[in-house]
């Protein structure tokens, strides 16, 4: 879609961790831990909760497993559309909707805002209307959740308990059913505390029981997008470098060219996970934790399959409450830093820098569509000013990323840095004792 | 050693401290962590294009480098324009001499 006249001028997402820093590498540590004392050095050297690189080829081969026992055993059931898993018998609707919906074709020819049917605007005056899906016939029931929260499916008799509500309007296209399984997701979420436990709060410490984890399907937009951006500004070659004076007033000066510097690239972006809910979608690690929850993205969405509400059995669920019209901002905010993530080897040979003035964005295409994502969540409510911090340990219910917020004990953090920096200090006074 | 090479030894205690400090909070309460989108997601690109024009030269600066670099700082937006009307800039493949 061309920007042909004047488009509001997105607002990019605020806020310390969200968004305005580039994240470091995973497993990256600022400070050298050789340098550290012992039990902090054992500590951030532990391993990490091992996770699957999504796109490695144990989840590219497209194996969807029951989502009863675990089999990949699955075939199709004669006459029907339905899936049979041969080792439990177990039965269900299991397309993938990659395929069906044809997403991961023609990204190139990708024009104007194509919107799933699950992803379309919710409707103003259908919040209490919620339509069921029968998960023994696969009819639609729909009742108001005003007066009545569970219903009886009149064709099969078939009782949908609020496990299997879905609410109208917020319907996803599609549901990535769980891979890692409970016990593995509370292993995963000790693993990661063990390694954070010398400073963490004493409270959180006696309370923490990771069996309480919660699995919890969250609704995203998985976006594709077919875009090209450009970036204008000015660049510095060194061409001549030199010192001048002598002694204690040696000071080195520098020649440089000045260029100005244009660069321009086409792209498509292929599933593009956006937070739908706007609490999820609001990163602000002053007030929250969630981008714990955002930093265990990506999720294998290619394996997603169509939506069956008996996904959601046993597990509870967050209902989207964004529009695309409202996610397009971010949308366009995350195209605009892949493009300008994506030029930077090109401009290598300014070798003082670039400093980037003017960018620019023409989304040609996007298709949205809506997905339930899998999610185990951990949480601990630390008590403080302005109702206190929720904090979050997830775990990517797909890939076993593990990603956490651990409230900390200050005074033991800043003794413990106060002993290190006094010790510090120890030395540099000595040193100037010896040298004066 | 100099009075001011000194001085600026006795720095060591508090940067150690403040630095410490700093590393571990953020690594208790990943305060800095979010999805990294651009290395995560399918991004299929046609090569960058571009150009580069001198446009002037400074002689003397005590900069190493320049003012307001931002190559790297990605995410944080700069001034947003409309895109050109042929989104086709004239020139090069971009990074030539």
């Amino acid at each position: 879609m061309a920007n042909t006249q004047s488009p509001p001028r997105p607002v990019p997402p605020q806020g310390p961790g969200s968004p305005q820093d580039v994240p470091p590498e995973p497993g990256s540590f600022p400070l050298d831990p050789a340098t550290l004392p012992p039990p902090i050095r054992d500590e951030v050297l532990a391993p990490d909760p091992e996770a699957i690189d999504t796109a490695s080829e144990e989840l590219k081969d497209g194996a969807n497993r029951c989502p009863k026992c675990g089999a990949t055993e699955i075939r199709q059931k004669p006459g029907t559309d339905e899936l049979i898993c041969l080792y439990c018998r177990n039965e269900w609707t299991a397309r993938r909707v990659e395929e069906e919906f044809g997403l991961g074709e023609g990204l190139d020819e990708l024009r104007g805002t194509v919107i799933a049917s699950g992803a379309r605007d919710i409707a103003a005056d259908a919040r209490d209307l919620m339509s069921f899906q029968c998960g023994g016939c696969g009819a639609e029931v729909t009742i108001n959740t005003a007066n009545a929260m569970t219903a009886r499916c009149h064709w099969c008799r078939h009782v949908l308990g609020v496990n299997e509500q879905v609410a109208n309007g917020a319907v996803p296209d599609a549901v990535l059913p769980f891979h890692i399984r409970k016990d593995d997701a509370v292993a995963r979420i000790r693993q990661f505390v063990d390694k954070r436990r010398l400073f963490a709060l004493k409270e959180f410490k006696d309370q923490f029981t990771p069996e309480n984890v919660i699995g919890v399907y969250l609704p995203y937009m998985v976006v594709d997008a077919n875009a090209s951006a450009g970036v204008a500004g000015q660049g510095e070659i060194e061409t001549r470098r030199y010192t001048r004076g002598s002694g204690n007033d040696k000071k080195t000066y520098y020649d440089a060219d000045i260029y100005q510097v244009e660069r321009a690239l086409a792209f498509t972006v292929d599933d593009l996970p956006l937070e739908s809910s706007r609490e999820r979608g609001r990163l602000d690690t002053r007030v929250n934790t969630n981008n714990i929850i955002n930093t265990i993205l990506p999720f294998d969405t290619k394996n997603a399959v169509r939506w069956n509400a008996s996904y959601l059995a046993g597990f509870s669920s967050e209902k989207r409450d964004a529009d695309v019209e409202a996610l397009r901002p971010r949308l366009e905010d995350q195209l605009l830093s892949i493009a300008r993530a994506k030029v930077t080897d090109s401009v290598r040979r300014y070798d003082r820098g670039v400093r980037w003035e003017q960018e620019w964005l023409d989304v040609r295409g996007t298709r949205w569509v809506a997905m339930y994502l899998p999610v185990w969540l951990y949480s601990y409510h630390q008590p403080g000013r302005n109702g206190g911090l929720l904090h979050y340990i997830a775990v990517n219910g797909r890939t076993g990323e593990t990603m956490g917020s651990v409230p900390v004990q200050q005074w033991k953090l800043l003794t413990a840095a106060l002993t290190v920096g006094t010790f510090l200090e120890g030395i540099a006074l000595w040193i100037l004792a010896g040298t004066s | 050693m100099s009075d001011d090479g000194g001085l600026w030894l006795l720095l060591l205690g508090p940067t150690g401290a403040g630095a410490l400090y700093w590393a571990l909070y953020r690594y208790y309460r990943n305060t800095d962590k979010s999805h990294a989108f651009e290395r995560e997601t399918t991004v299929e690109a046609r090569p960058v294009t571009g150009s580069d024009v001198k446009v002037d030269r400074i002689e003397g600066t005590r900069q190493s480098r320049i003012r307001g670099e931002n190559t790297s700082a990605w995410r944080a937006r700069v001034r947003r324009v409309e895109p050109p009307p042929d989104q086709q800039l004239a020139g090069r493949e971009a990074g030539d001499g």
